[in-house]
């Protein structure tokens, strides 16, 4: 039973297509696997869109200058849906991404995990302690 | 063929909870015609006399469209076998176990934001449950094949995109363009995230209105017929009409790309009959003798949800496409000074 079980799962990412779930287009085509990227910034805008979401943070580089880049991330509505507004992720916030950068060079990367630097998850707490960080999780 | 109602227990369930769908299995054929349903539960109406369909619903599932090879023949799970799999789906979000298998750092696969994180994992929002193992009914539960005439079609095409996917936005698929997507079909199928729908009445008209991507397709139920063959559209041409408390729709003048690309005359009836106050129980044949060597059917029971759609604007923030074409030039560029520099 378990193993069917395993199995079962293993299969139900597959609705109409082969693709997986989460490919309405190739996130590898836009950004480059060969490309890791970890950054440290302060989010200057929250761009509370759809198909997808995206943080501007400055990031400082070794020398001390502000560089700007953009974190693409996913649809806001089941955020909504969980509590969470556009007021969520206010100006000034320190965030850690762990991604990967745009195929093209420019300073986008999509953030496979955001995290403040309590170490708790944006958005949603997740298992990393970190109580009192804006912005807020835990909600379910 | 007839299909026989089956009784089953209403009640959606988040994860983990309560009482869950009980079908019996009888023999599901395809549901061409229906019975009329013997419910004690008589739907409220519209003003207009029509059973009432209205609110917002999901049909946000675990259960995969077709069934898994290692199900083969097994439609329906049992009851211990259900509670089992709303466990493990509760604990795999518990432990941000991401659907689908595990990805390497470093693989095309890898690149992707955290789903979770923006509560896009299908186990953060309701779930729709029944003991189905598909699906797709019957036996099988899986599309049948292409007939040969079809593989070759669909074979030609790939091979004429090939190497070509990134010369302009017309060679990426319609979803990355923001024109349309699978799961608005018909048949409406779940979507990997926000898969809610909202079904409006006016005398005359059921819409229904998908929020992934924010379609709305109009069926009229005056018996109009459907509108001009050489006239193809994005989700068809659909007209409807009511059977006792079941909204039958007919859908024809599909396109050949979408919702599944190559099928070049495309036929899909769908029945929606209001279950009780939460649910409804959603059916569908699809049909193309020119893609498919029989007709397929589904069903699977949706759920009401509060709140409201939200908006799925696809096309104003859509950089994506920009950026994977500009993506696509500088890798050229890149190929193109490797070569010279040689």
């Amino acid at each position: 039973m378990r193993t069917k079980l395993l199995v079962m799962f293993a299969g139900v990412g597959l609705f109409l297509s082969a693709a997986p779930v989460w490919a309405h287009h190739a996130f590898a085509a836009e950004f480059d696997s060969n490309k890791p990227i970890k950054l440290r910034g302060t989010v200057t805008k929250w761009e509370v869109t759809n198909p997808h979401s995206w943080i501007y943070i400055d990031v400082k580089d070794e020398a001390g200058n502000v560089v700007p880049w953009m974190i693409e991330g996913g649809s806001p509505n089941s955020l909504y849906r969980l509590g969470f507004t556009r007021d969520s992720l206010p100006v000034g916030t320190e965030i850690l991404v762990d991604g990967y950068q745009a195929k093209d060079k420019s300073n986008r990367a999509v953030g496979k995990n955001i995290t403040l630097p309590s170490g708790k998850r944006l958005f949603l707490g997740g298992s990393a302690p970190g109580a009192g960080d804006s912005p807020e999780g835990e909600k379910k | 063929m007839h299909y026989r109602p089956f009784a089953f227990i209403a009640a959606l369930v988040a994860i983990g909870g309560a009482p869950v769908f009980a079908q019996s299995p009888a023999a599901q054929s395809p549901a061409a015609k229906a019975a009329p349903a013997k419910k004690a539960w008589t739907p409220p109406r519209t003003p207009d006399g029509q059973p009432d369909l209205q609110g917002v619903w999901t049909n946000n599932t675990a259960t995969p469209l077709e069934r898994p090879k290692e199900l083969t023949g097994k439609e329906f799970f049992t009851e211990t076998e259900l509670a089992e799999n709303q466990k493990k789906e509760h604990a795999r979000v518990e432990n941000n176990e991401e659907e689908g298998r595990p990805t390497q750092p470093g693989t095309a696969e890898d690149v992707h934001y955290d789903f979770s994180q923006y509560a896009l994992d299908r186990g953060q929002t309701k779930l729709v449950w029944n003991r189905r193992t598909s699906l797709i009914v019957g036996p099988e539960g899986t599309i049948p094949p292409l007939t040969p005439e079809a593989r070759k079609r669909v074979a030609e095409r790939a091979a004429k995109n090939k190497g070509h996917e990134f010369d302009g936005p017309e060679n990426q698929p319609l979803g990355a363009r923001c024109l349309a997507r699978a799961n608005v079909g018909p048949p409406l199928l779940p979507t990997a995230y926000n898969s809610n729908l909202a079904i409006f009445q006016s005398p005359g008209y059921v819409a229904i209105e998908t929020e992934m991507i924010h379609d709305v397709r109009m069926i009229p139920t005056d018996g109009r017929p459907h509108i001009s063959k050489n006239i193809r559209q994005w989700m068809g041409d659909s007209v409807g009409h009511w059977e006792g408390n079941t909204l039958v729709v007919d859908t024809t003048n599909f396109t050949d790309q979408n919702p599944f690309p190559g099928a070049q005359n495309l036929h899909v009836i769908e029945r929606f009959t209001r279950a009780d106050a939460d649910t409804i129980l959603y059916q569908f044949t699809v049909e193309d003798p020119g893609m498919w060597t029989k007709p397929w059917s589904g069903e699977m029971p949706i759920t009401k949800i509060p709140g409201q759609l939200y908006e799925f604007a696809c096309h104003e923030g859509n950089y994506a496409l920009a950026d994977i074409l500009r993506g696509a030039r500088v890798a050229e560029e890149d190929a193109a000074a490797k070569k010279s520099a040689k």
